[in-house]
This record gives structure tokens, sequence and C-alpha cells, in this order.
């Protein structure tokens, strides 16, 4: 459903799009992930033919972006990360104005806005003043005018972004629902949102595309290795050194900035007995020993540390 | 077609679900209203008693009143134009609406053609204004219709040719102060020029100790450059049509105007594609 091959956009002498290439397949949920400046709102916007790539072709719906800007944007639907929303208006009308810029027939527009202010919970708000709204109804107004004309293709810039929490788990909930009849392109840089929503993650930094897989794959455990969370108390150079030297261990780094350790050692290395010996014989206290699953968090800090050439 | 209609009716009702129309509106009623007004009680005067004003005979009603009323309207147009255009696209950028407009599928050509006409929109409610007090100047005078409706024709000819340039400021511009400030700016100078040609002379004698050859390019850039300052200004072009007396080149004139300035919001706003 959506196609892009090797997107680049350059802003000058900065590239901010480098040789980006990734296929969404129909009715999946795929999240872009990445920090703040990686590039996903420029590619999410040359998906959605508001700015022109620089190089490379997209394609949604099998329309060229470039080519049929407005093929692609009667079948897909945007949510941009700033909503934009004519705050002088009046939710319905704005909904209206929305269905006829997107083509929606003229006696369908009143049941367009009402089928669009259903599905976002938006019943009761619809004589609202959009400047009165919170800023939590103002998203379902942004995703609510994406979903007009029930287009095939939805994007979506951050939706979750300045929401508190309760107006996040029930955005969250509305992108599950729609997922159902959508194909999805999520960008955001909250992991948590994208191990709940999506089905696939491609991950992007500094322009480029350095992760993309299921979650499944992404998550699941890596050949050979075993990963454990180990809470030894004591002088924290001197417990990370023991842990690296002891046979079987790839890998030692703190957890954060808690008292833990996350050791990547081989699987069939019989590691756990001989960690907690060493910690007890080396006279420091040993709170905790478990195995940790990989999280989208490590894939993500591999990824970029990858990416950036630095050990982590 | 739809779209184009979509974009204006939501502009042209912005205008007036905040203070903004019904400032430009107020503003430009009072304006006119006063010094049609004035000049109506004047001109009752002196058809009473032409010799206390210093004229022998009643002076002609077109060429008293009417004309200078006209050009006044458009001026006014000028002046007040500003607050009409300067929103129309740099509002949408300044907030962030232009990405809902050009991520949904509109041409460039219907945004553009949709915002002007809703400041054309804006341009015939001032028309009922100039219209009212056409009706009045009808109803007391023996000037024929046809010279009164052409008269309006000539005024909103006037705004919608400024209004062009104002979208292309707007276009131009990130927000709507820099914009009006500018449209504002423009009009400013343009009715300053105007004010200069009215009494620039058809020559400039050069010194005789210059060779022939600069003098005949001192001449000739004088001769451009009062062509310009005659010519270029909005209002130049108003009287005579004002009037009822119709050359062809003062409607090209209005008529090319506006074309250019569409055609170089329309570049402007596509300009994005090989600019970003």
């Amino acid at each position: 459903m959506i196609q892009a091959q090797e997107l680049t956009k350059r802003y000058g002498s900065i590239t901010a799009l480098d040789k980006v290439s990734f296929d969404v397949a129909q009715g999946e949920i795929v999240g872009f992930l990445g920090p703040n400046g990686a590039g996903k709102t420029t590619a999410m916007r040359i998906l959605t033919g508001y700015s022109p790539a620089t190089e490379g072709t997209a394609r949604i719906a099998g329309y060229d972006v470039a080519q049929d800007p407005i093929e692609v944007k009667r079948r897909v639907g945007y949510l941009p990360e700033s909503v934009p929303l004519y705050g002088e208006m009046v939710v319905r009308h704005f909904l209206r104005y929305v269905s006829e810029i997107k083509g929606v027939p003229r006696h369908g527009l009143q049941a367009e806005a009402d089928r669009v202010m259903s599905l976002c919970g938006l019943e009761h708000m619809g004589g609202r003043i959009i400047k009165n709204l919170s800023k939590g109804y103002r998203q379902r107004v942004g995703l609510a005018q994406s979903l007009i004309g029930n287009p095939p293709v939805l994007i979506l810039d951050e939706p979750t972004v300045g929401l508190d929490p309760s107006q996040i788990i029930e955005i969250r909930q509305m992108i599950r629902e729609l997922a159902h009849n959508h194909t999805v392109l999520l960008s955001t840089h909250i992991l948590p949102e994208v191990s709940m929503l999506c089905q696939r993650v491609l991950i992007i930094h500094n322009g480029r595309l350095v992760a993309q897989d299921t979650m499944e794959n992404l998550v699941g455990p890596e050949d050979g290795v075993v990963r454990l969370e180990v809470d030894a108390r004591g002088p924290r150079d001197k417990v990370e050194s023991l842990l690296s030297e002891l046979d079987g261990v790839q890998r030692v780094k703190l957890d954060g900035a808690g008292p833990s350790f996350v050791v990547e050692a081989a699987a069939d290395s019989d590691i756990q007995p001989r960690i907690a010996h060493a910690v007890v014989q080396a006279g420091y206290r040993l709170c905790g020993l478990r195995e940790r699953a990989r999280t989208l968090e490590d894939i993500f800090v591999d990824a970029i540390s990858v990416d950036e050439g630095v050990q982590v | 077609m739809r779209s184009i209609w979509a974009v204006c009716k939501r502009e042209f009702i912005s205008y007036f679900t905040t203070p903004v129309g019904f400032v430009i509106v107020g503003v430009y009623a009072l304006l006119s209203g006063l010094y049609f007004t004035g000049s109506f009680i004047i001109y009752a005067r002196i058809t009473q008693n032409p010799s206390s004003y210093g004229y022998d005979a009643i002076p002609e009603m077109e060429e008293w009143m009417l004309s200078p009323f006209l050009v006044l309207c458009g001026q006014l147009l000028m002046f007040i134009g500003p607050l009409v255009t300067m929103r129309l696209l740099s509002e949408e950028r300044n907030k962030g609406t232009m990405e809902l407009l050009l991520t949904h599928p509109l041409r460039d050509r219907e945004i553009i053609f949709g915002k002007y006409l809703a400041s054309l929109g804006t341009l015939l409610v001032l028309m009922l204004i100039v219209g009212f007090h056409l009706i009045i100047i009808g109803s007391f005078t023996p000037i024929e219709p046809v010279v009164l409706a052409f008269g309006l024709v000539t005024v909103f000819l006037m705004g919608a040719a400024f209004f062009s340039m104002g979208l292309f400021i707007s276009a131009l511009a990130n927000n709507q102060v820099t914009a009006g400030t500018m449209t504002f700016g423009i009009a400013l100078v343009s009715w300053i020029l105007g004010l200069m040609g009215q009494d620039l002379p058809e020559a400039i004698p050069a010194p005789d100790t210059w060779p022939a050859g600069l003098v005949r390019a001192a001449e000739m850039v004088y001769a451009i450059f009062r062509e310009l300052v005659v010519s270029l200004p909005l209002d130049a072009h108003a009287h005579e049509l004002a009037e009822g007396i119709i050359y062809p080149h003062d409607i090209v004139y209005y008529l090319l105007f506006t074309s250019f300035f569409l055609f170089l919001t329309f570049r402007t706003l596509e300009s994005r594609k090989w600019r970003a």
C-alpha cells in the first residue's frame, strides 16, 4: 500500500532523509520510530505530498506521490504533529469543510462529518468552537479530519504527543480500532506506544533507516544470547569488571542510572549460577538475578548506537 | 470548482466570525460616508449660488463630485485592503493550516482562486456601501444610471487589482502583520507617486553643458520615470473611468495588473516544490 524507494531529502547541505526505503502492506500498522529530528516528519510530509523528495520515489495505493499527488491525497488521511485546525470554526463546520475539500459528495457532507465524529467520540462536541476545546479533544478533531472520506491509508505523526495519560490511552484505543480497516503508518518516539500498537517497526536515525522488522522478530530472543538483569551492590566499576571477566559473558552494561547491570552472555554458558557465585565470593550483596526479555528500548538503543558506531 | 467554492466560503465566513470583517466594513462606511456627505452638502450649496464659491456656472456633477468620490472610494480600498488580504495565505502558514490544505486533494490554483474570491466577496460587501451612495446621487441628479454603474465597476476593478497584489504579498510573508505592513507600505508609495505624477512636467531641460548623447539619455530616463509615475499607480486609471469615459487601456491595465499578481501568487505557492 505504501512504497518508499530511496527517499532522500536535502535542505541545502543538510540531509534530513538519506535513501530511506520501506514498504507497508495493506492492513498493517507500522511504527515509525526515531528520536526527535530523526527525519520521521520529513518522510511523512513526502508521503502525503506536502513536500517533495529531493531524490527517490514514493507510491501510495499504486499512485506516485510526485506524479499523481491529487490521487494520493484522496487516499491518505494525515494527522500532522501540530494539529492544524481553524480555531474560530465550530467542530461540525470544520469537518464539513474538510469533507468538501476531500471531495465527499455534496449530499453526504453532514453524514460524513457525523460518521467521523462518532468514530472519534465527538458526538457531543459538534457545536463547540474548536479553540475552546481541550488539547485531547482538539487531537480527536485532528484525527477525525484525517478519517474524512474513509481513506485506505492513515499517516499519523506523533498522535499522542502532549496529551495526558488518560487521553493517550483513549487515542491509542481509537488507533487500534481504526487499524481494522486502514493501513496505518504511525510516527512516535514513545517506545511503548509502538509495542502496543504496531505489527512492524521502522527505526530511523539521522535520516537513515537503521532497522525494520516485525515486533516479534525484533523483540524475540537473539540467537544464542541470554540477557540477565543483575542487581549486585558494590563499587560499580569493580562489579562491572568482575562480571565482564566471567567466561561466556559478551557484554555488561549499566541498566540506566539504577544499581542493576544488564549482562549478555552465551545461552549455553550456564551463566546464572556462576554470576551468583562470583558476586557473593567477591563479598558484594546480590539483591536480584533474573532473565530479561529484549525490549524495544534495547533494540532502539542498539540500532542507534550501531548507526553512530558507538558501543553502549 | 467545488473546492474553490469550499475554500472561498470558509475564508469569507471567517471574516465575519471575527471582528475583522465588521471593522473593515465599518471603517469603510464611515470614511466614505463622511466624504460623501461633506461633498454632497457643499455641491448642493454650489448649485444654489455658484458665484459665491467662485464658479460662473454650476459645475458638472460627474466631474466635481462623482469622480472624486469614486476615486476616493478606490483609494480607501488601498488603505483598508491590507486588512482584507494580509491574512489570506500568511495566516494559513502561520497557524500551520497550510499543511492541512496542501495535504488534501486541492490544486494550488484552487487554493489561490478560493482565497482571492473570498477577498472579492468582502469587496462586494464594500461595494454595497459605494452603491448605496451612488443610488443617492442617482435619485437627486440626472446622471445616467449606466454612468453610475460604471463608476461602481471602476472602484471594484481597482479594489480587485489591489487585492490581487495583497494576496501575493500574503503568499510571501510568514505572518499577517508583515503582510499587512508591506501591502500598506506599497499602497502608500503608490498613492504618493500618484500625487507626484500630477505635477511632473513633460520634460526637464538638461544643462547646456551636457553632451548631446547624455542629454538624449537623460531625457529618455526621465520619460520612462515619468511614464511609470503617471501610469503605474492604481488610482491613476480611475479618474476618467469614474466619470463614465471609457478607455480600453484603463480596463486592460486593471485586468493585467490582477492577472500578473495572481500569476505571481501561483508561482510563489508552487515554489515550495523546488525551494523546500
